[in-house]
């Protein structure tokens, strides 16, 4: 895991935002995977304790797998369930 | 309480059987006859009334009424016979513990009675001329050139084609809250034929900063029986059926079949799986939207496109997401559930008018505090459990071919068999049509007969009057009596 490091452009929504305290990150990381980068975003961000096996992943404005190889620049999107109407 | 009376009315005597020692409101209406009528003077009006139906229609927008606007007492009376300038043809009073249920319930009576209720009037001009006037026709009546559509129907988008078909479409929308109310508010708006709204919940004063189709007046009452009567006497062209109830596994099916799109607007993952399940099932497309906080989901789905609910979360419970999602009864910002609420309506007509686009195969993401918004494009898993096995998971459990509900429409008339009648009912004065088979709308001992040699279809000019008599046949036991859906 100690390959070189890329931007990864991080966008938060509903509930995760909240958790974060911001919409969006930009971070320079060498994780694999969304489901990586969620763990190193949970280390930065305290608050974040939502569980990542309940979350959709969206990578480049498309759902994605989260064990799916993130490549530089790639924008990722974690978002929750929302069910209020 | 409802009566026809053949005697002159006293207001005073009537006022006094409501009084109530808690009821703080007296609110009353009187509707008189005029001395002129579509720039015709007038000498007497005579009133003719459809006793049987007209003292079921009186006793039924009475009991709604005080369902509508609970705590309220409503007395209401109506002449028959001849009456001269001046008198009484109608009075109206509700007992209320406030002023605002007093006037809503008084306007919501006369407005429904306009439109429903079987009685007559003959105009005498000076002279002796005298012509039946129909007041069912003039509450709902569209007026040649009537405008009401004519801005959206201009657009090259709609046209009056466009405007045909969604004259002529079926919604659902299940829950009538943050996101049902402006839904469909804007689907009534728009000039859709008939639309269902279904929610077991009753209006609460909490509701009001978000459900804008209540008011305080309406605390309490039932939320789909008092969304109904707003969206009637916003567009009087509007079908709009309202089914006091939540979703069911056991009412999912009835209520999903024969609906052109559906809308959910629940607030629950439990809900929001069954619905999508029972719309995939059966082939009906589905415009989901669900908000937290200042920020929405909107999802299109329909079969054979950008995958389904399953897809996007695989293995996943509704209750372990309902858990851990938002709850239903927190915070919510009232302009995201608005928002959210009428692009759904948008997203409901467009499939209707086949302008969807991508939509179906895209979740938008809506962000109303930084004014983000984001489109994820969806796909289907290959090895969903659902959508990928839509054939088992249809012949697992068919689907139904005909609709058992009171309405048919046109299209669906054969399905009833080759001995299925369809009966125009004429209201008096109305000329009969050569070609078409008709029975005067009073003539209960005829339809009775007809639909005893079999399946009877009704219609009538507003098809008002139609569903009016096929609910009044099924109450005395007909089961297949039927009103013709309006195009």
């Amino acid at each position: 895991m100690a390959g070189a490091t890329r931007q990864i452009h991080i966008r938060f929504f509903a509930i995760l935002r909240e958790q974060a305290g911001c919409s969006t990150v930009t971070l320079e990381t060498a994780v694999a995977n969304p489901l990586a980068l969620y763990a190193e975003l949970q280390g930065k961000f305290p608050g974040l304790t939502f569980p990542v096996a309940l979350l959709r992943v969206s990578c480049n404005e498309r759902y994605a797998d989260p064990a799916v190889p993130l490549a530089a620049g790639d924008r990722v999107v974690f978002i929750p369930p929302v069910a209020g109407g | 309480m409802f009566e026809l009376t053949a005697q002159p009315i006293d207001s005073t005597a009537l006022s006094a059987r409501l009084a109530a020692p808690e009821a703080g409101a007296l609110t009353t209406f009187e509707g008189r006859v005029r001395n002129h009528h579509l720039g015709l003077p007038v000498t007497k009006l005579e009133y003719e009334a459809f006793d049987d139906l007209a003292r079921l229609e009186g006793e039924a927008i009475v009991s709604e009424t005080e369902r509508l606007y609970p705590g309220s007492k409503v007395l209401c009376v109506h002449r028959t016979g001849s009456l001269t300038i001046g008198e009484a043809a109608v009075w109206i009073g509700v007992a209320s513990a406030h002023r605002q249920a007093g006037f809503a319930a008084c306007r919501h009576v006369i407005e429904e009675l306009k439109l429903r209720l079987p009685v007559w009037k003959k105009e005498h001009h000076p002279g002796g001329a005298a012509e039946w006037v129909n007041c069912t026709a003039e509450a709902a009546a569209r007026p040649a050139g009537d405008d009401f559509h004519a801005r959206q129907a201009a657009l090259p988008e709609v046209g009056a084609a466009g405007q045909e078909k969604l004259a002529s479409a079926r919604v659902l929308v299940v829950g009538v809250g943050g996101l049902g109310c402006p839904a469909a508010l804007y689907l009534a708006g728009s000039g859709i034929g008939r639309l269902t709204l279904v929610d077991g919940g009753r209006v609460e004063r909490s509701n009001l900063h978000r459900q804008i189709l209540f008011t305080t007046a309406e605390i309490g009452a039932p939320k789909a029986l008092a969304a109904a009567a707003r969206l009637r006497r916003h567009n009087a062209s509007l079908q709009v059926t309202s089914q006091e109830s939540d979703l069911t596994p056991q009412n999912a099916r009835t209520l999903v079949a024969g609906q052109d799109v559906v809308l959910d607007c629940t607030d629950n993952f439990t809900s929001r799986f069954l619905l999508h399940d029972t719309c995939l099932a059966l082939g009906v497309p589905l415009v989901q939207a669900a908000v937290h906080r200042f920020e929405g989901t909107l999802d299109v789905f329909r079969s054979g496109a950008g995958g389904c609910l399953h897809c996007q979360w695989p293995d996943r419970q509704p209750g372990e997401l309902d858990t851990a999602g938002t709850c239903a009864g927190g915070p919510v910002f009232g302009p995201a559930v608005g928002v959210l609420g009428v692009m759904q309506a948008a997203e409901a007509i467009k499939l209707l008018l086949g302008l969807e686009g991508d939509a179906p195969r895209q979740t938008r993401l809506v962000n109303l505090l930084d004014g983000s918004q984001l489109s994820v494009e969806r796909s289907a898993r290959p090895d969903c459990p659902v959508c990928s096995r839509l054939d088992q998971l249809q012949a697992a459990r068919p689907v139904a071919v005909t609709d058992t509900g009171l309405f048919v429409a046109a299209a669906g008339v054969k399905a009833l068999g080759a001995a299925a009648q369809t009966i125009y009912l004429t209201e008096p004065g109305e000329p009969v049509q050569a070609g078409r088979e008709s029975v005067p709308a009073q003539d209960l001992p005829k339809l009775r007969e007809l639909a005893a040699a079999g399946p009877l279809v009704l219609t009538c000019r507003f098809g008002v009057r139609s569903a009016a008599l096929a609910r009044l046949l099924r109450a005395e036991g007909v089961a297949h009596v039927f009103a013709l859906t309006q195009t």
